[in-house]
């Protein structure tokens, strides 16, 4: 089959859960609400069947070395409009796509987690198929809520999100990606607030809300500084006139920063080269007051170069270079929103709120997995400073969150901070210049924790609960959550046999390692050290708090015995998805098993061009090896080996704190609790996040509005109450002068007057006949007079 | 002898008919009786045809007979006779509506004597006399002019000899004629709707007057 | 006879005319029967009628309007015989619903 194919099985695939959600949302009501679930997964269903044909064809055409390392060439994307919007100019907005590689991993993962959490759900949600009781919710006369079921409004909305994910993986340019975005914010917004009646669930819907718009400024910035520096928002480039060559005007996003003519290197994009260094050109132009304007462009042209990368000898000033870096911090601010990294990660754990299959998807392969996609589709735009903020924000991000998982108890909120910290590490690999080593993650990432999600639902589905401490023992009542939990957990662990065989998180896990290893050796003091070491850190810390939950769970006996008799396994429909989920889980990463292609090397197909050779930025003093060097066959003993060994260790340290702390009871977590009280309770308030956000923002932001509204009621109601009550006054005033006296005055005066007349007149209406005879007498008499006298 | 000889006979019953007209007029004026009242206007209409046959007209002389005297007021004495129960026989009005009419007609009396007398063609005859009696006689003329033909407007040639083309204009009172027959008719019908006996409505009314009582 | 009378002229029906109208005016004016206000009215088109007769009169003038003053006495006859057979029945209604024929009784149209 044809690659020309491609766009439009993707393309259906992408369709096919908006026409789920308009169907369900015009006829929907009138239904079976189990109709609209049935829809809406088999919807997502044939997307998931589309997507791995579009993967059959993408292999046959573009075969996939077996080792995965810098073993194939980069297939070039295939890029094209489905429909333009408008051209504005140079401007076109189009419907497009951008289909490489990765786009066709992201919708496999994206459409065939989708489909396992829709067939999950079509079980989990089948309380709202009848009118609900929700305890959570009291009325004011004290009876808990009662509202009808919403099982089809439940699938409705997954089907855009779905339709979002994968509109935003697909889209073939910047404006397509925001639009994208924001759908799968809203509909992140209404999925998260599903049980709207709850106080905290629309709390969390809107913090979940606002905090991605405070990224999506930032992103908007960097946008409109891509499009102003280059004046194009296509990703890719484009034979627009058809004439077999890419002129100027043609050339995508990605081309325009690393042009092919430069070897793939960053290089400021000549918009923003002259948009900064508009002074200097000024200044040309006033000293040459005769020049044409044939003159300043070939002035421009000749001196473009040295503007740009700071004179003949580099040691100028580099125009347009700090644009660039703030079009690329701009960006990364609404991937830090949207994946939930350092400063904004506040929403992600509260929007535990959702439906259990809701986060699921969430946390693993549309809403967070979006901003950790836009950072790799991104990369080539990213200057080296902007790298080195990422890894900042994710190694901060890793750490932060993989302490507050530790002591958490709520079985959700474990696995949303375990899902921040992972995210961390996904930045944290793109940031030290792993791309395939994040990316990769964000894969086998989003497989683990979308299982360790569904089982923790099916948890609750059977305790009715989410705190661990009321949990214990269910391994017996729940054997194949129980095997499918452990499977993730060691997953998300990177537990292995090393160097022989081990589940998908070891194969990524140590690929970020072995990154950051590398990059601190290149790179040696704290931020590089740092990084390593947290990294490192992050595989124990996440090691203990995965089987630390695992045990809370399903080991040792059960704590709460009456919730514990009444457990008891999830129907069908919920946990064959989990064995499907969990073998992914295990195996989405193997190298080239039973001689399949890898993931890896699929992946390396999308690597964005020029971003496999080592880097050196200009500004600030650090190298960004090339991914290649830690996985080369020279550095095996000097990075590979020592790094896998570490993070096994690491990963057993901490599966072994576990086990002394809650199976054999070695070690009591009691006793570690309250000999480190201040840590503990420093960590069970999230490092105190939200109380400080509530002190720096929240409450300055309270006290601004009550100022505002003292303003506003003091001057501004005031000096409108006053200009109403002299309004009223003066109309007041004129209505008694003007409608009163004057008009109405002399309209009463002569209804009045012809009144009185009338009443006069009225006394001559004798009724008498011999009157009216002696009346026309005497008028006849009196007209003889008067015409005979005047 | 002389007396009789003297006597100018139409001044003479003129003055008869134009009295008795006045005089028996006046008397239905201040008579309260409705029955006198009734014969007085008889006797006074009469004089009036008197006076009708003695200006020339008489057709409608005798019309005024025939029809005011035998019709209309045959038709007004049986309306007396229908409704003179004893208060209704002399229904006097107040002394002071007798004052203010007597002011307002003497007035009215007044004027259109006064005027009768002030122009001056009424005044006089004409310079060629009256017309004798004799030739008075416009019976045809009358019939004619109500079926169109209006014989005293004839176009005549200087003799005096008659042409036969009548004007193209005038038509006479054919039209006014058919009209007034037919609103006669009308009237008739409408006459003998108004004052037929409503029998059942009044026995209604009884009916319920005598339940009540 | 008087100098007045010498000569009958116009004027002297007209005089007739006028007294024969105000007494039917008059009688309109004060008899409260229905039928005496009939009478008056008979009257007041009697003194019409002479008038009408008195223009038309060749006797009297030779000028005079001729035949028309014949003719217009006929229809007011006929029509005043048209207006008694209605007036009557009026009267005769009006009797029968306020057993009275007193027109001071007749107020309905007091303003």
């Amino acid at each position: 089959m044809d690659t020309s194919l491609l766009p439009i099985l993707l393309g259906i695939a992408v369709l096919l859960p908006l026409i789920s959600f308009f169907v369900i949302l015009a006829v929907g009501r009138w239904w079976r609400p189990v109709l609209g679930g049935y829809l809406a997964t088999a919807a997502i269903m044939a997307a998931g069947l589309l997507s791995l044909t579009s993967l059959a064809i993408w292999l046959s055409h573009h075969p996939v070395g077996a080792a995965g390392h810098h073993a194939a060439d980069q297939a070039g994307p295939y890029v094209g409009d489905y429909y333009v919007l408008g051209q504005f100019g140079a401007l076109r907005i189009t419907i497009g796509y951008y289909i490489d590689s990765l786009t066709i991993v992201m919708c496999c993962l994206i459409t065939l987690i989708a489909t396992c959490i829709h067939v999950y759900a079509l079980g989990y949600m089948h309380e709202e198929l009848h009118p609900v009781t929700d305890h959570e919710v009291t009325l004011p006369d004290g009876s808990p809520l009662r509202r009808p079921g919403r099982f089809s409004n439940f699938f409705q909305y997954m089907s855009l999100f779905c339709f979002s994910m994968l509109g935003l993986v697909l889209a073939g340019n910047v404006a397509m990606v925001f639009v994208f975005w924001e759908l799968v914010g809203i509909c992140s917004y209404f999925l998260i607030g599903f049980y709207v009646e709850r106080k905290s669930a629309s709390n969390a819907a809107n913090k979940a809300f606002i905090v991605n718009r405070i990224g999506d400024f930032g992103m908007l910035v960097g946008m409109m500084a891509l499009w102003g520096g280059m004046g194009t928002f296509a990703f890719g480039d484009a034979d627009l006139n058809g004439n077999g060559s890419i002129e100027r005007s043609e050339r995508g996003l990605f081309s325009l920063v690393r042009p092919a003519a430069r070897e793939h290197q960053l290089t400021t994009p000549e918009g923003l080269v002259l948009a900064d260094a508009h002074e200097e050109l000024q200044r040309w132009a006033l000293a040459h007051p005769t020049a044409t304007r044939g003159d300043f462009e070939s002035y421009v042209a000749g001196e473009l170069d040295d503007l740009r990368d700071g004179g003949p000898d580099g040691s100028g000033r580099r125009y347009g270079y700090w644009l660039l870096v703030l079009a690329g911090i701009g960006i990364f601010c609404g991937c830090v929103g949207k994946s939930a990294q350092f400063p904004l990660h506040v929403w992600l754990p509260d929007a535990m709120e959702g439906p259990t299959p809701v986060s699921a998807l969430v946390h693993s392969a549309t809403m967070v997995a979006a901003g950790v996609y836009l950072v790799g589709r991104f990369y080539p735009v990213f200057a080296p400073e902007v790298l080195l903020v990422i890894a900042v924000t994710g190694g901060i991000t890793l750490f932060l969150a993989a302490t507050i998982a530790l002591t958490a108890t709520d079985i959700k909120r474990v696995l949303a901070y375990s899902t921040v910290s992972q995210l961390g590490y996904m930045m944290l690999a793109l940031g030290v210049g792993g791309w395939l080593a994040g990316m990769l993650h964000l894969v086998t990432h989003a497989f683990f924790k979308s299982l360790l999600f569904l089982c923790s639902g099916s948890v609750i589905h059977a305790l009715h609960s989410n705190e661990m401490t009321v949990m214990g023992g269910l391994r017996k009542k729940m054997p194949i959550t129980a095997a499918t939990m452990l499977v993730g957990c060691l997953a998300i662990t990177g537990l292995s046999i090393p160097f022989v065989i081990g589940l998908s998180g070891y194969y990524s896990k140590d690929m970020i390692l072995e990154q950051a290893f590398s990059f601190a050796r290149e790179n040696p003091g704290l931020l590089g050290d740092g990084f390593f070491i947290v990294a490192a850190g992050g595989a124990a810390m996440t090691a203990f708090y995965m089987f630390r939950l695992w045990f809370l769970t399903f080991a040792g006996e059960p704590r709460d015995a009456q919730r514990y008799a009444h457990a008891h396994e999830s129907p069908r429909v919920m946990y064959v998805p989990l064995i499907i989920l969990a073998v992914f889980a295990a195996g989405v990463a193997w190298p080239a098993p039973f001689g399949w292609p890898s993931l890896q090397g699929l992946l390396e197909q999308a690597r964005p061009a020029g971003t496999a050779v080592t880097a050196v930025s200009a500004h600030v003093p650090f190298v960004w090896p090339s991914e290649y060097i830690a996985h080369d066959a020279a550095n095996y003993w000097s990075i590979v080996v020592p790094v896998t060994w570490l993070a096994f260790l690491m990963a057993v340290a901490g599966l072994l704190v576990a086990v002394a702390m809650y199976v054999t009871g070695q070690l009591s977590a009691r006793e570690v609790s309250r000999q480190f009280a201040p840590l503990h309770r420093f960590l069970l308030h999230k490092w105190w996040f939200d109380e400080l956000y509530d002190l720096l923002f929240v409450r300055p932001l309270y006290v601004v509005a009550g100022w505002c509204a003292a303003i506003d009621r003091r001057w501004i109601d005031g000096l409108i109450d006053h200009s109403a009550r002299w309004t009223a006054r003066l109309a007041a005033w004129s209505q008694w002068l003007g409608d009163h006296t004057l008009i109405d005055g002399f309209v009463d005066r002569l209804a009045a007057w012809t009144y009185r007349v009338g009443v006069s007149l009225r006394s001559l209406q004798t009724g008498s006949l011999r009157q009216y005879v002696l009346f026309l007498v005497i008028g006849v008499v009196a007209v003889f007079l008067i015409s005979s006298f005047l | 002898m002389t007396i009789w000889a003297a006597t100018d006979w139409y001044a003479f019953f003129f003055l008869l008919f134009a009295l008795l007209a006045c005089g028996f007029a006046a008397a239905v004026l201040f008579t309260s009786n409705i029955v006198r009242m009734a014969f007085y206007l008889t006797l006074s209409l009469g004089a009036t045809a008197g006076l009708f046959f003695l200006a020339g007209a008489e057709f409608v002389g005798v019309m005024q007979l025939m029809i005011y005297v035998g019709g209309t007021l045959v038709l007004l004495v049986f309306g007396v006779m229908l409704t003179a129960r004893a208060p209704f026989l002399s229904l006097r009005p107040r002394s002071g509506e007798w004052i203010v009419s007597l002011i307002a007609g003497g007035t009215l009396l007044f004027l259109l004597i006064a005027s009768a007398f002030g122009v001056r063609n009424w005044r006089t005859a004409s310079d060629s006399g009256p017309l004798p009696l004799a030739e008075a006689q416009t019976a045809t003329a009358v019939g004619a002019g109500l079926t169109g033909v209006r014989v005293d407007r004839l176009n005549r040639d200087a003799a005096g000899h008659a042409l036969s083309q009548l004007p193209h204009t005038d038509s006479g009172y054919l039209l006014p004629f058919v009209i007034v027959s037919v609103h006669l008719l009308v009237v008739l019908v409408g006459a003998a709707y108004l004052a037929r006996a409503k029998v059942r409505r009044r026995s209604a009314t009884e009916s319920t007057a005598s339940v009540e009582g | 006879m008087c100098g007045l009378l010498a000569q009958i002229t116009v004027s002297h029906y007209l005089v007739v005319g006028a007294v024969l109208f105000v007494t039917g005016v008059l009688c309109m004016a004060t008899k409260r029967n229905a039928l005496g206000v009939l009478m008056g009215i008979e009257l007041l088109l009697n003194g019409a009628n002479v008038n009408f007769v008195a223009f038309g009169s060749k006797l009297l003038r030779a000028d005079a309007l001729g035949l028309d003053g014949q003719l217009i006495p006929l229809f007011v006859i006929v029509l005043a015989a048209a207006e008694a057979a209605v007036a009557l029945a009026i009267a005769l209604n009006f009797y029968n619903n306020h057993t009275t024929v007193d027109v001071d009784k007749a107020e309905e149209l007091k303003g």
